[in-house]
């Protein structure tokens, strides 16, 4: 039984951290950019969350209806104002920008917010399924999953069906000659980078009932969101969503069978063997350095 | 190479001579021995991270290992200072070439992931390992050095300071050795590196190496400095990233860069901890103290040095990518 | 008969689907220069990157000085006295001129000094002494080409390859560059030369290689080919006047 509970609890997970590395690969597919303030991004979604829910009384899975064009919104403005300004320096350069944006982020929360760590609690925080055999499903664990899948859902057919999307997959297959077909690269990595923090966003607004939420409460999504897009391939969309499942198994099985002060560094030991055995992750295509 | 000596030497006269004229001010003492030790660090991030250009966002690895290990030995067997440092350097060395092993291979991104996900590993292991006293961290009392007064600062001071010429003694000399221009070379294009004959592998582990062991004996002397160690003080991700900004700061790629760097972050950092910045607004009339940015700036400046590091990082990305030495350094100086 | 220094044999290399060499064999003599000539994409860089190690070969090996240097790998390619230069310049951009070349000298010592004394008269062949303190980076297109041969040269190679080291240059600094090179030559240098100026690759060439389709189309003399009427059909096309 402890499997099966173990293996609902990690798939659920997992399609939380699938939607936040999801953000990040399709960043990273279009812009080729590591963006380390995703962890931030995520931050920002939960205290968004959490003020809709204490100020205004919206329950958190409705607020992601306003926190999502939001933003979008706030990640395109990023991208105008920054992040453009650096697409043609070497990629450190590009990585201490955002390490430096992630610090202002999380520091102007602690100023606003404290270092207290916040709880979300609705009337369903705690509440379960229970199924037969003694598994019990949390609700709103359950909820941000379905949630996860509609968005992916959303995020494949605007990506595979819309000209915007066709577009962006252009760019992040090769660049220039995306720009050689009239293509509007720079459009496209800001709508990418748009696109990113709003899945961060939201991934963080839905485990913002399952998490305590504070100014660093991203960190640790930052590196898992990276193992993901390791294993699934750096800039596979798809990939990362198979990835975020697989981690969060990873993580659940290891909590159950190991112990669960181990399964970060299980985690981080996974992602060393991915660059060791297999670099372009489990689901890139093999190709030349 | 004969200049940089000679400012090197003249470097260790001012600063071997600067306690004799501050007296012992404990306050001042410890802000210059932060400052020698951010320098150091930086310094031993630049020979990696500047020279060779490969960014290792986990030096807070190698600090807390040569910090963990001198502890661990102090505390249990004892077999004295030095040999409990030789150990932090062999166990950082291990995890560098590890770390190496791995990652140098690969190109691009993975070097800075892969070094952050090493330093998440150490940092947890430590967290969970019961030797080095979990998240309780490790005190690190009754150490004796010869007939050395631990308890003054004086010692670590000039530890420290020893530390940092022979820092960047190691730079000059690599700088302008073959190795020095085969890590610029990698830098700059590493086909192109590998295609005049460069084994990029050997070298970035060189470098990486070197770097490492430096840290780790920062670590180490720090530990004993304190006497009190735990995961939040020499392992975060956060220490990680002070040390690549004091150097960006400073001016990455060059000699005095990660100093001058060390100097301002330490100083910047300082000045805010203890609000000073905060009173200087207030005193000179530019807020005033009742209103309500006075207050928020007088209650709040004091934690926000983290965000003034993000807000000049930034700027200096988007300003001077090379730093503030970089910025002025005169162009082929070979 | 000469010595085969470099024997490329049944040399292919596919991209996925695609097939940007199939089945390419010939040999580099001591001491020659052979051209290596084809349209644009039939594969002239991607044989340099073959044989260099940069991509690893679908199928066939390449002998080097009687040795399977098959597998081998970029730095060590250099090691044995194979250097390669790039169509698509790379210069080690916020170096000097002096220190890329410099890079290029250290493989022969250790010695700063010795590399610098190297360099120096490295550059003073090419008549490039007085852009030593020059950023490499801020070069014209065709200074920075000659860098990449000053650099190659630095390294002292038994076997030097050339891809395109003639672009950017005007027709008198072609025809000195060409003299150069025969001059490296006659140091005892062998060459493979990728060029698509033909008045440059005929004039300078011992034996000549034609790539077309993925395919060797032919190889021979300057005169064979110019004579050849596949590859006057093929490549050489109208624009092309006999000398
Ligand atoms: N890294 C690569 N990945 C995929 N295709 C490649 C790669 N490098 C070269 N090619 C393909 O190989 C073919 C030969 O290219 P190239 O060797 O550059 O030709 P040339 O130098 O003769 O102009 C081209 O069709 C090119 O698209
Ligand atoms: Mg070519």
């Amino acid at each position: 039984m402890l499997f099966f509970q173990s293996l609902i609890s990690g798939i659920l997970i997992g399609g939380v951290y699938a939607l936040a590395a999801m953000g990040m690969s399709l960043v990273f597919g279009v812009m080729n950019i590591s963006n380390f303030a995703h962890g931030e991004l995520m931050m920002l979604g939960m205290y968004m969350a959490y003020y809709l829910f204490t100020l205004l009384n919206i329950d958190p899975f409705l607020s992601l209806l306003i926190i999502m064009p939001l933003t979008f919104v706030f990640g395109y403005v990023i991208e105008k104002t920054m992040i453009d300004r650096v697409m043609d320096h070497p990629s450190e350069n590009q990585i201490l920008l955002t390490v430096g944006f992630g610090l202002i982020m999380s520091n102007s929360a602690l100023l606003a917010f404290t270092s207290d760590p916040k709880i979300l609690t609705t009337s369903y925080s705690s509440s379960s399924i229970a199924l037969p055999g003694g598994i019990s499903v949390s609700i709103p664990m359950l909820l941000s999953f379905l949630v996860t899948c509609i968005l992916t859902a959303a995020l494949y057919l605007f990506l595979a069906k819309s000209r915007t999307g066709m577009a962006l997959r252009a760019t992040s297959q090769n660049r220039e000659a995306a720009q050689l077909m009239g293509i509007n690269v720079s459009r496209m990595s800001a709508i990418a980078f748009g696109t990113g923090t709003l899945l961060a966003a939201s991934a963080g607004a839905m485990i913002a009932q399952t998490y305590y939420i504070d100014p660093f409460a991203g960190h640790i999504f930052l590196l898992k969101s990276f193992t993901i897009c390791v294993l699934g391939g750096l800039g596979s969309v798809i990939g990362a969503g198979i990835g975020g499942i697989i981690i969060g198994l990873a993580e659940a099985m290891s909590s159950a069978y190991l112990s669960s002060d181990w399964k970060d560094v299980l985690v981080f030991i996974l992602f060393l063997a991915i660059l060791l055995l297999r670099p372009q992750g489990l689901f890139g295509k093999k190709g030349e350095q | 190479m004969k200049q940089s000596v000679v400012v090197i030497a003249l470097f260790a006269a001012v600063m071997a001579a600067l306690p004799g004229f501050l007296g012992d001010n404990p306050y001042i003492a410890d802000i210059l021995i932060t400052i020698l030790m951010m320098a150091s660090l930086a310094s031993a991030w630049n020979i990696v991270g500047g020279y060779a250009g490969q960014f290792s966002f986990g030096h807070a690895a190698y600090f807390g290992a040569g910090a963990y290990t001198t502890s661990i030995l102090l505390t249990t067997l004892n077999p004295g200072i030095p040999v409990s440092i030789a150990a932090g350097v062999l166990v950082s060395c291990v995890i560098a070439l590890l770390t190496g092993t791995i990652v140098f291979r690969l190109r691009g991104h993975y070097f800075a992931l892969a070094s952050i996900a090493v330093a998440e590993i150490v940092r947890l292991t430590v967290l969970n390992l019961d030797i080095t006293g979990g998240a309780q961290g490790i005190l690190v009392t009754k150490v004796s050095f010869g007939s050395l007064d631990l308890n003054s600062k004086v010692p670590f001071y000039y530890a420290m300071l020893f530390l940092l010429l022979v820092t960047l003694g190691i730079s000059a000399l690599i700088y302008r050795s073959r190795t020095g221009y085969y890590l610029l070379a990698i830098r700059e294009d590493q086909d192109a590196a590998a295609s005049l004959g460069i084994n990029l592998y050997l070298f970035k582990n060189i470098a990486l190496v070197i770097s490492a062991a430096i840290a780790s004996v920062a670590g180490s002397i720090y530990a004993v400095y304190i006497s009190f160690i735990d995961t939040s003080t020499v392992l975060p991700l956060r220490l990680s990233i002070e040390i690549i900004l004091t150097t960006i700061i400073g001016g990455i790629g060059t000699l005095w860069g990660p100093v001058l760097g060390a100097v301002l972050l330490v100083s910047l950092a300082e000045a805010l901890r203890s609000n000073m910045i905060g009173e200087y607004l207030v005193n000179t009339g530019m807020v005033s103290e009742g209103s309500a940015t006075g207050a928020f700036l007088k209650s709040n400046l004091a934690h926000a040095h983290v965000l003034v590091y993000g807000i000049i990082t930034v700027l200096c990305i988007l300003g001077l990518p090379k730093g503030i030495l970089g910025f002025f350094r005169r162009k082929g100086e070979a | 008969m000469k010595k085969k220094l470099l024997e490329i044999i049944s040399l292919s290399k596919h991209f996925g689907g695609n097939t940007a060499i199939s089945n390419v064999s010939f040999n580099v003599e001591e001491g020659l220069i052979v051209g290596l000539i084809g349209p644009n994409g039939s594969g002239k860089t991607t044989l340099f990157n073959c044989i260099t190690g940069y991509y690893s070969l679908t199928s066939g090996s390449v002998m080097f000085d009687g040795h399977d240097i098959t597998r081998i790998k970029p730095d060590k390619a250099c090691r044995i006295g194979m250097v390669r230069t790039w169509q698509r310049v790379k210069p080690l951009g916020n170096l000097n001129v002096l220190e890329n070349v410099m890079i290029g000298a250290f493989s022969k010592t250790r010695s700063a000094g010795e590399s610098r004394k190297i360099a120096l008269a490295q550059l003073d062949l090419l008549g490039m002494s007085e852009l030593s303190s020059n950023t490499a980076g801020d070069l014209p297109i065709g200074l920075k080409k000659k860098l990449e041969l000053a650099r190659a040269l630095a390294t002292s190679p038994k076997l030097l390859l050339l891809d395109e080291i003639c672009g950017g240059l005007n027709n008198t600094e072609t025809l000195e560059l060409m003299e150069t090179i025969r001059i490296i030559r006659n140091n005892g240098v062998s060459i493979v030369f990728i060029e698509h100026d033909m008045k440059a690759v005929t004039g300078l060439c011992d034996r000549i290689v034609v790539l077309k389709s993925e395919q060797k189309l032919v190889e021979g003399t300057p005169s064979d080919i110019t004579g050849n009427h596949d590859v006057i059909a093929a490549y050489l096309g109208k624009g092309y006047k006999h000398a």
